[in-house]
């Protein structure tokens, strides 16, 4: 029982930053209809510019919002420059488009910081740890599991309650619709999109103490999230977050009890049955098509 | 007129003579050589291979090179998938033009571009894959290995376990592609031979981020000793994993993470960990290696950061450069493979104890055995040697 109970612990860690990155895929998706490939890199991105903030002396707090706030700069302008040119093009073009800037940002990284794997330093420790009976759980993932609920909570505040969300859910719903009702589309998308990249990167500075941090250390991450979000439901906020816990937990037992040698091949498995059985996901609504 | 057209013809005649004593790669002043490695994606760390090969050719360069010839270093990207290796050997072959292959990282990826190149006849120094895939090979007339056997080493590692570490039970975490399949094989080999158990293999993939479940199954064979056949970061990450679950087995790496970057990587919990070496490893009292490694971070400061792979980027291309001196100024592939086949015993700056011959491909066959304690290497054991296998 207290070995099922680690395994699950294990997996209600990883979920919750599956969840996260999700949240940001699904949060584009559901406002723009665009699948952002570039997500993951726009996230390291983000750490890179955090680590080098604490590498030149800031005050730790100062240099992570940096790293927020430049991530989401970096998603919002790649949003307007290159994203709404060609927003009228096909959703191909579009995934493509992402994909290249993912391409150049892996590029940029290489070049600027090296592909050194580096220490990200974070107050909370991975081996200091709690002892629930026999689970055993560190600082780290406690931390990072409750400031990954905090941003879950803050994201759907965001969107629920603020004229912002409204205006983010209007733009969702219709987008000419409210444009001609007097929402600025355009500015509401680039929130959008900045918000999306300051919550990837976030789940990029909760990832980077526990994986390492290097260009592209959210290459797994990234897919994980992906699946999460076709587990949950591509337009359900809450879905995203159920399908990240539901993934993360499911791969730890799956090696736990399963195959520890398949357990990297289990997400790829869920988006073909999640597909195949119920293309809306587990908390998305289904596709209906009006004739 | 008839002394034009003897003219003519005498020029005529020449011509083929000098393009046809021309070797594909080296010019009057210039020898090109080809490597491919990770530049990108999860295995990216060991692309500083690369900038040492560069940097000890922009060393020797700048005294000249060798016999008035400079070595210009082509590095081609594959992300560590085989089938990039493949392209990029074509390319390097096909249009390049390269006199000879160097290096070349991952197993899997040499395995992928073996064919090739034997067919095509390409000199290649020092795949730095697991060397038994060249036991019982043939056509290896341009081949020449320094670069230990993965199989071979696990052995050693295990039989050190077994005896000098007490251990009865040894599990296994490797990378799920050649090179980890290698080092399981070679520890499955060394307990039957040492008569210890085999508790737990477990596998992860190079791409994978999260390796927490991997530890619980770990902790749970109850192992003695844990051998690792990983990636540093990997190695780092399970090491740390295991250590906060509070399984503190004995540790064994692969010579691939006798990296000083491990103490950072995995702070205290790489202290203890056992691992083999094939070079003499900086900072651990070798005064040639230490001013090798002066010169390449004099030439390329930002190797400062991955000294292990430098110098392995070094140790690879050192043969070469010796063959190279010993086939003089007329270089030919044949000269080439006369001179590699007289070294005999020789060391290099970096690499030790090196011997070709006609019958011999496999440069060394030996490693020694070191301890990491408190952001050190220090060194175990002598060397310890193990049969020649081509």
């Amino acid at each position: 029982m207290t070995l099922l109970l680690q395994y699950v612990a294990n997996g209600l860690a990883a979920g919750s930053l599956y969840a996260l990155v999700a949240l940001g895929i699904v949060l584009l998706y559901r406002c723009s209809r665009v699948l952002n490939f570039a997500h993951g890199d726009l996230a390291t991105l983000g750490v890179f510019f955090a680590f080098s903030g604490i590498t030149r002396g800031w005050p730790y707090g100062l240099a992570l919002l940096g790293g927020l706030a430049g991530a989401a700069a970096v998603s919002a302008a790649f949003y307007r420059l290159l994203i709404k040119p060609v927003r009228q093009a096909t959703a191909l073009s579009l995934v493509i488009t992402t994909l290249g800037f993912a391409l150049f940002l892996s590029g940029l990284m290489v070049w600027a910081w090296g592909t050194d794997t580096k220490v990200f330093p974070f107050p909370l420790s991975e081996v200091r740890v709690f002892r629930f009976g026999g689970v055993v759980v560190s600082e780290l993932t406690a931390g990072s599991l409750a400031v990954g609920l905090v941003l879950v909570a803050g994201l759907s505040a965001l969107v629920q309650r603020t004229r912002l969300g409204l205006a983010m859910r209007a733009v969702a719903q219709n987008p000419v619709a409210a444009q001609l009702l007097g929402v600025p589309a355009g500015q509401v998308l680039a929130a959008t999109w900045a918000v999306a990249g300051a919550l990837g990167a976030a789940a990029g500075m909760l990832l980077a103490p526990a994986v390492l941090l290097d260009p592209f250390m959210m290459l797994d991450p990234f897919l994980k999230g992906f699946a999460a979000a076709v587990l949950g439901g591509m337009d359900s906020l809450p879905g995203a977050v159920a399908g990240g816990l539901i993934l993360g937990v499911a791969e730890s037992v799956f090696a736990g009890y399963v195959s520890v040698k398949y357990k990297a091949t289990l997400s790829f498995v869920v988006i073909v049955a999640v597909l195949l059985v119920r293309p809306e996901g587990l908390l998305g609504r289904p596709f209906h098509r009006r004739v | 007129m008839r002394t034009a057209a003897w003219l003519c013809a005498v020029v005529l005649l020449a011509l083929p003579l000098s393009t046809g004593a021309q070797e594909r790669g080296v010019t009057a002043d210039e020898v090109i050589i080809g490597t491919s490695m990770p530049l990108s994606g999860p295995a990216a760390y060991w692309g500083a291979v690369g900038r040492g090969m560069e940097a000890y050719a922009r060393y020797l360069n700048d005294q000249g090179g060798i016999h008035g010839r400079r070595l210009r270093v082509v590095v081609r990207d594959d992300s560590y998938l085989p089938p990039r290796a493949a392209a990029n050997v074509r390319e390097l072959v096909e249009r390049v033009g390269v006199f000879a292959i160097v290096g070349l990282i991952g197993t899997a990826n040499a395995f992928a571009v073996r064919d090739y190149i034997v067919r095509n006849q390409v000199v290649w120094i020092t795949p730095t894959a697991d060397a038994t895939m060249w036991y019982g090979f043939r056509d290896k007339k341009y081949l020449f290995v320094t670069y230990p056997s993965y199989v071979e080493e696990a052995k050693i590692l295990v039989d050190y376990a077994a005896r000098q570490l007490g251990a009865k039970s040894i599990a296994v975490f490797y990378q799920n592609d050649l090179y980890g399949q290698k080092g399981l094989l070679g520890a499955k080999q060394g307990a039957v031979r040492s008569r210890v158990r085999i508790t737990a293999q477990v596998p992860y993939e190079v791409t994978q981020a999260d390796v927490s479940s991997e530890a619980v199954k770990l902790r749970e064979s109850r192992a003695d000793a844990v051998l690792l056949y990983a990636t540093p970061r990997h190695g780092a990450l399970i090491v740390r994993e295991m250590a906060k679950i509070g399984y503190t087995p004995k540790l064994l790496s692969s010579f691939t993470l006798g990296d000083p970057i491990m103490f950072t990587l995995a702070g205290e919990a790489w202290n203890g960990v056992i691992s083999t070496g094939f070079f003499p490893l900086p900072g651990t009292g070798d005064s040639k290696v230490d001013e090798a490694l002066a010169i390449l971070t004099r030439v390329d400061p930002s190797l400062r950061t991955n000294p292990f792979n430098a110098l392995a980027g070094w140790a690879f291309m050192e043969p070469f450069v010796e063959g190279l001196r010993r086939a003089g100024r007329e270089l030919t592939k044949e000269r080439f493979v006369t001179a590699m086949e007289s070294i005999r015993n020789w060391d290099g700056q970096v690499i030790r104890g090196v011997t070709f011959g006609p019958d011999r491909r496999q440069g060394i066959n030996r490693v020694f055995l070191t301890r990491a304690e408190g952001g050190r290497w220090t060194r175990l054991t002598d060397w310890i040697s193990y049969p020649t296998g081509f």
